[in-house]
């Protein structure tokens, strides 16, 4: 098998930060929120951004998306400003709450970005059914979110983010506010969904075993002022499933990357 | 007859215990009315008191049967404070929609809303009155100036509620400004529209009132002087019990209305 490190020297990177700094006035005092940050995303990869609070790791989702405009430094998607990327719709959002419109079903919720990114009219409705179904809520398309639990609102979540099919999926710790069983199971399909549909995930969280379970490499951040750290490749075999928390290997990798955190 | 349903105890059907509980609902305060204007009709006539002072409620009520123009100065009285309040509605909800996006909207407009509040409406009218005359239109705008507050602060609050990270979402795959007005930002601040509309509705019918204290002809707020400086005391009783009906009337409106626009936006994305 070909190790991670030599795939990515091969293909060219999918998201690409040279030296990414973003900074704001806050109450007159100048707050650098992301400092200097380099790194290469490979298209097709699972990246997880893991840190304490304060240490950029939303802040650097939100300038891949564009919504943030660094204040330094270059940030390239497919070799182009991430303005052209946001352009093509390339990026989906999930976040931590499902932010899910309460007066829509969640059929509707899924459908919401496909009435602002101009999809066929006639085939919206077919396509957040399908997604509906592919999330196990089949059966709850015309409930509202007020009516689900926490875990079947993040799975509308995830369907809304991927109804337009984009490339890049940003996930901001989607999963923290579950409980355990309902958080693992929503890793697991995640995976799935990965593994199918073949994107490019940054998955931020704060929950080590999270990020080592889910990602290929796993970005250990740190705060004030927020930096990348170090980058750890996950020496785990991938369509990894529940059988693998409890091995040796999955157990090491956890503890290293504890350890590149404890020195940050 | 509810006493007896709640003692029979538990075996009440659904239907039955809504039915009483419609019942409930209006029963009381009807009952309390009867007690008050039975006791009231019995005091005036026991200690014979003059009626300039407090006319019987039968008396009250001959007169509002005999008062055959009750229903022009109503309905005048009704078309000032809904013109006004429509106008407040339409460019309140649109200033509502510039400040509630643009910084410098909200900065150089805000304090302007805010005086527009803090100056009593009474001293308004005269200029008013020299500016547009005694007819109709002066009370028109009286209504209007009187009902943009509650309508802007309630709109603007309402549009802000808005989930940032729906917007961020909207903005990521290049939302349209008014598609993220559409179909975020306007739904999200219904709930507090209403509750502005419902707050100038009734502030509508006193800038309509009020204005026609000042010089009028017609309406309820000429009605309301004059029966008060002819001691007239039963038709300014009447005058005050259509002001009140309109003003309950209303307030049922708006919340009947909210419940069909927030529900409605719900049977429409079912439907769709």
């Amino acid at each position: 098998m070909q190790t991670a490190a030599a795939a990515r020297a091969t293909v060219p990177p999918c998201i690409s930060l040279r030296g990414v700094s973003v900074a704001f006035e806050a109450r007159g005092r100048r707050v650098q929120a992301l400092s200097d940050a380099t790194l290469d995303i490979t298209e097709g990869e699972f990246v997880a951004l893991l840190g304490p609070t304060g240490c950029g790791k939303s802040t650097l989702l939100r300038v891949i998306s564009d919504l943030l405009r660094p204040t330094d430094g270059v940030l390239l998607v497919r070799g182009q400003p991430a303005a052209d990327a946001r352009r093509r719709n390339d990026f989906g959002f999930v976040f931590q709450e499902a932010a899910l419109l309460p007066w829509r079903t969640a059929l509707a919720n899924i459908r919401l970005p496909l009435e602002v990114v101009g999809y066929d009219d006639a085939k919206r409705n077919d396509r957040c059914g399908e997604l509906l179904a592919s999330m196990g809520l089949a059966n709850f398309g015309n409930s509202f979110p007020s009516e689900l639990s926490g875990g079947m609102k993040q799975r509308v979540a995830i369907a809304r983010a991927l109804s337009w099919n984009p490339s890049i999926l940003l996930m901001d710790e989607p999963f923290s506010a579950l409980d355990e069983i309902t958080k693992n199971q929503l890793q697991d399909e995640l995976l799935r969904i990965w593994e199918r549909e073949q994107k490019t995930i940054v998955f931020v969280t704060h929950n080590i075993s999270e990020a080592v379970y889910l990602a290929d490499r796993v970005v250990v951040m740190s705060a004030h002022p927020g930096r990348i750290h170090q980058v750890i490749d996950v020496a785990l075999p991938r369509r990894r499933g529940p059988e693998i928390r409890d091995t040796i290997e999955f157990i090491e990798q956890v503890r290293l990357v504890r350890a590149a955190l404890l020195q940050s | 007859m509810s006493e007896a349903g709640t003692a029979s105890g538990g075996a009440v059907s659904a239907a039955s215990s809504s039915r009483r509980g419609h019942l409930d609902g209006i029963g009381p305060p009807l009952l309390i009315l009867v007690v008050v204007l039975i006791a009231w009709e019995a005091a005036v006539r026991l200690m014979d008191v003059p009626p300039w002072l407090l006319p019987a409620p039968s008396k009250v009520a001959l007169r509002f049967v005999r008062t055959q123009d009750l229903l022009y100065h109503t309905g005048l009285t009704l078309l000032e404070a809904g013109a006004g309040f429509a106008i407040a509605a339409v460019l309140g909800v649109a200033l509502s929609a510039g400040i509630a996006n643009s910084r410098f909207l909200e900065r150089g407009l805000f304090p302007y809303v805010i005086v527009s509040n803090a100056v009593p409406i009474i001293a308004i009218v005269p200029l008013l009155n020299i500016w547009l005359g005694f007819g109709i239109t002066t009370k028109i705008v009286i209504a209007a100036i009187i009902t943009f507050f509650p309508i802007v602060t309630n709109t603007t609050r309402g549009l802000k509620s808005a989930d940032e990270r729906i917007l961020d979402l909207m903005h990521s795959i290049n939302a349209t400004g008014a598609q993220v007005f559409f179909k975020v930002q306007l739904p999200s601040a219904l709930p507090f529209i209403f509750a502005g509309f419902r707050i100038a509705a009734s502030l509508s019918l006193v800038g309509a009132v009020v204005a026609e204290f000042y010089g009028a002809d017609r309406g309820l707020g000429y009605l309301v002087i004059t029966a008060a400086t002819q001691l007239k005391t039963d038709l300014l009783f009447v005058a005050i019990i259509a002001l009140a009906a309109i003003g309950v009337t209303t307030f049922w409106l708006f919340g009947f209305l909210e419940r069909r626009a927030l529900h409605g936006q719900a049977e429409t994305d079912r439907r769709r």
